[in-house]
């Protein structure tokens, strides 16, 4: 019988598959997927084992990793009385999904996902007080470059981050850091607002190069530009509303910038940018830092100009594709009155309105390339 | 692709809306048309005025089907000349600028615009708009059902866990020359049945709401928060997009046209779960 603790891995997308094996690695885990992509659950089950790689200074370290089985959401029933924890890194919008199979468990389950309210969520719906948060504090492509997917189509590459965990699940071990759950609302600040706020502008912003991955987009002068003032514009929000120290925050800053610009990530800007109205939910990355931003007597003009980007975004493949039709059909005021739901007297109503067409133009010059790209 | 119909749709429904918004406190008059709860207000009509003058700029081809005027566009003639109406269209517009207009004039909170392009008999695009709420409810064939940012999902739960919705006609229809209700001549009969009916649905279940807004118990099926609706001989403005959207969002619909110089329709959707059950209670009523 195999000493191994055995995990249930929710979501073998970019975080499931390529980080989770590095934090918690096969010499001392064994993982069952849970994965609703058909063509994707196949191919694991077909081949029982993948390559993740680490983005290092000099390339690339891979890792091999067996897994046991990759089932069908719900089929996963069958193991989860064999398990010795359940990680979750499926979406906040999935994760009611998953609610039923944890139902009155009591194993250690570590939520990864965007959300900080998630555990709470989960434990409402599953009375499974053991349930808490990670941060993966990590950019995770969800594929590969041509040359390792060569080598194997389920290839994916991570960079050398760190997970920080809430240190109720200690116990679980592996190459995570466990930190207080004070820690972690700290990290999940900078995270929430200096990578998340200024990866997806980039992502939208990007959109607009026509290029296909972030580090692409990030040759752009005009991005990084963009990018770095929105990650300044934040900067300047914590400081004044949270008791982080300067010094953490610049290092944050310096680090994000490096990361979006690594070039051997291969982070697809559609992975980045997907689902524009999660992102611009009231309380999330950019209209929630905007309105922070505003309350703290800072204008995020930067920040505004990758809110005009993801109001713009368009991608008939993505979820939120309707986001297009909705700005194509409607006048600025109903936009955001409708769909964005900001009510006419706020001051971010009004200041999105007042900068809507020089955002629009400088949308359209960045698209018809127009603005002159300095490689950095 | 029907994304440019789908956009200008949205344009004209939340124009409309904007419109109604607009004079919603000072609607003083209205005009009695074919029962005493078929009214129409000379906003109705303005609001009408600006959904046709948008969609005509950008589908001049295209022919609509009004509360108000009928046929409008290329089709008039032939359809004046014919009672077939919209039957030897390939397509055209559905068009109620206010559904709901009794609960307006009261300054009942619960209206809407309502939009849908049929081609070849079957709809394709929807929209409603509840101007009161900024509820924008729109959807393709092609891309499924939505309310603003989010995808629509019927809640399919049993009848006794589900609320209803029934929208009355002011008319009542048995076939040609029919007699109508609500101060027309009535036919007592067929209008006990349909109370029948809604007190077995009622007295069954959540309960069965009579809201005056057909369109928005549709998109209120669509979104999850009824479990079902039916009516009697509506018109097909008021439930042309409603339809397709509770559709698309996976309820099972019924809907037949039953009078064509009229537009008058039978329909029934509602969940998996509850569709037989509405079925039954309301088979006395809605005999195809």
């Amino acid at each position: 019988m195999s000493s191994k603790k055995i995990l249930l891995v929710y979501g073998a997308g970019a975080i499931g598959r390529g980080f989770i094996p590095w934090v918690f690695p096969p010499k001392d885990f064994e993982y069952y997927y849970v994965e609703t992509n058909s063509q994707l659950r196949n191919q694991l089950n077909l081949r029982k084992s993948f390559t993740a790689y680490k983005t290092t200074a000099s390339g690339y370290v891979s890792l091999e990793v067996p897994i046991l089985k990759c089932y069908n959401l719900s089929e996963e029933k069958e193991v989860i009385n064999q398990v010795h924890a359940v990680l979750t890194a499926v979406g906040p919008r999935n994760i009611i999904r998953i609610s039923e199979s944890l139902t009155k468990t009591q194993f250690p389950v570590l939520c990864l996902e965007n959300d900080f309210s998630v555990p709470q969520t989960l434990k409402n719906a599953t009375q499974n007080p053991n349930i808490v948060f990670g941060i993966p504090d990590v950019i995770t492509s969800n594929t590969a470059p041509p040359q390792l997917l060569e080598k194997d189509p389920l290839a994916i590459i991570t960079e050398d981050g760190v997970c920080f965990i809430d240190e109720q699940v200690s116990i679980l071990g592996g190459n995570a850091k466990y930190i207080s759950k004070k820690e972690i609302v700290n990290q999940w600040l900078a995270k929430l607002y200096l990578h998340n706020t200024p990866h997806c502008i980039a992502a939208y912003l990007g959109s607009f190069t026509h290029k296909t991955y972030i580090h692409e987009a990030m040759q752009n002068s005009l991005v990084v530009t963009t990018v770095s003032g929105a990650m300044e514009e934040m900067k300047s929000m914590l400081l004044k509303k949270y008791d982080l120290s300067q010094d953490f925050l610049n290092w944050y800053c310096e680090k994000e910038l490096q990361r979006f610009q690594n070039q051997l990530l291969f982070d697809p800007i559609s992975r980045v940018a997907r689902e524009p109205f999660r992102k611009l939910a009231p309380n999330d990355r950019l209209i929630g830092a905007a309105e922070l931003c505003l309350s703290c007597g800072i204008l995020p003009s930067n920040i505004f100009i990758g809110i005009m980007a993801a109001f713009c975004y368009e991608n008939p493949q993505d979820p939120d594709f309707a986001i297009a039709h909705l700005m194509r059909a409607l006048n600025p005021q109903d936009f955001l009155k409708i769909i964005i739901r900001l009510r006419p007297a706020e001051a971010l109503y009004e200041a999105l309105l007042k900068g809507w067409d020089v955002s629009i133009s400088f949308l359209r010059s960045l698209s018809s390339q127009k603005v002159v790209s300095h490689e950095c | 692709m029907n994304a440019k119909f789908l956009e200008i749709a949205i344009t004209s429904a939340v124009k409309a809306g904007n419109t109604l918004l607009h004079h919603y406190s000072d609607v003083l008059d209205s005009t009695i048309k074919e029962s005493l709860r078929d009214v129409v207000t000379k906003v109705d009509k303005l609001a009408e005025q600006e959904i046709v003058s948008e969609l005509m700029r950008t589908f001049p081809d295209i022919p609509i089907l009004t509360e108000e005027s009928g046929f409008i566009g290329t089709a008039r003639t032939s359809v004046l000349n014919g009672d077939e109406a919209g039957k030897n269209l390939s397509q055209y517009w559905v068009v109620d600028a206010l559904d709901g207009t009794v609960n307006y004039v009261n300054h009942i909170p619960f209206f809407c615009v309502s939009i849908a392009l049929i081609q070849n008999q079957k709809a394709v695009v929807g929209v409603i708009y509840n101007p009161m709420l900024n509820d924008l409810y729109f959807g393709t064939i092609e891309t499924g059902a939505f309310k603003n940012q989010n995808k629509l999902c019927i809640k399919d739960k049993p009848p006794e866990e589900s609320l209803f919705a029934v929208s009355f006609s002011g008319k009542g229809f048995r076939g040609e020359g029919t007699e109508g209700f609500a101060g027309r001549k009535s036919d007592t009969m067929q209008r006990q049945e349909e109370f029948l009916a809604f007190g077995a649905v009622n007295d069954s279940s959540r309960g069965c709401l009579r809201t005056g807004c057909a369109a928005m118990n549709l998109a209120y099926l669509a979104e999850g928060r009824l479990g079902g609706c039916w009516g009697k001989a509506n018109k097909h403005w008021d439930i042309a997009a409603g339809l397709l959207l509770a559709e698309l969002a996976g309820a099972k619909v019924q809907f037949s046209l039953i009078e064509t110089t009229k537009h008058l329709a039978h329909y029934l959707a509602a969940t998996p779960q509850t569709f037989e059950y509405l079925e039954q209670k309301t088979k006395a009523v809605l005999s195809y």
